[in-house]
């Protein structure tokens, strides 16, 4: 009861210190075995919970995992104007979802460009879009938007007609 | 999971000394928890389209998973 009382005014000043506090203290109300590793660089605060069975976290299709990485940015940065990226990956969660992504994603380009069509990917939340758009950034034949609302909202991958 | 939920809007808030949550169970293993803060902090728990207060009711949904329970988190305006 006295922690959570002087919860706010034990808070970290430092973005980065604020992340490491509230992912241990989500760590320890979900009765995980793991650790809580964050790192900092340019443009990002990357925060790694490692431990073996940290499912509870993740959730189903990560959505606990977006859930605590949107809570971690909001309070991180709550009253600042100059704000960096926050991930947090839980078991190399959204590693191993990013490779599977950009494989989704590669395959959906060759398809556009073979059959000079628009393809539409599976609906899918902003970080995975993010994923997918920055990824086929790299390909010059192709073009990626978004279209439809959430929870339905989608990346479109459309061949660039050159002329 | 109260204690939880007070921590992370209390982080959030700009008023964090206003922020209140009561803890209801009148179905056994179902706890509703009412969320209440300052008026001009609501915008900062619910979020545009309602992103931070679905956020937080994943979170404590989760924490509920230890206590097998079931928690609703309830915010109040």
């Amino acid at each position: 009861m006295e922690g959570a009382e002087n919860a706010a005014e034990t808070l970290p000043a430092e973005p980065a210190d604020r992340v490491r506090a509230v992912l241990e203290r989500i760590v320890n109300e979900l009765e995980l075995d793991a650790d809580v590793v964050v790192s900092e660089s340019d443009g990002e605060i990357s925060a790694e919970v490692e431990g073996e069975e940290v499912g509870l976290l993740i959730g189903r299709h990560g959505q606990t995992l977006d859930a605590v990485q949107l809570l971690c940015y909001q309070i991180a940065y709550r009253g600042h104007s100059d704000r960096k990226r926050v991930t947090v990956d839980a078991a190399g969660y959204r590693v191993r979802q990013g490779e599977e992504l950009r494989r989704r994603a590669d395959l959906a380009a060759e398809d556009a460009i073979r059959d000079g069509r628009a393809i539409e990917l599976e609906p899918m939340g902003s970080n995975e879009r993010r994923v997918v758009h920055e990824h086929l950034r790299e390909r010059p034949e192709v073009e990626t938007y978004s279209e439809g609302d959430e929870p339905h909202r989608c990346v479109v991958v459309a061949p660039l007609v050159t002329d | 999971m109260r204690e939880l939920l007070e921590f992370l809007a209390r982080g959030l808030v700009e008023e964090p000394a206003a922020v209140h949550v009561e803890e209801i169970e009148e179905i056994e293993g179902e706890v509703i928890l009412e969320l209440e803060v300052a008026e001009d902090d609501l915008g900062r728990v619910i979020g545009r389209g309602g992103r931070v207060a679905n956020a937080l009711r994943a979170v404590v949904k989760a924490a509920a998973v230890p206590a097998e329970k079931r928690a609703i988190v309830d915010i109040l305006d």
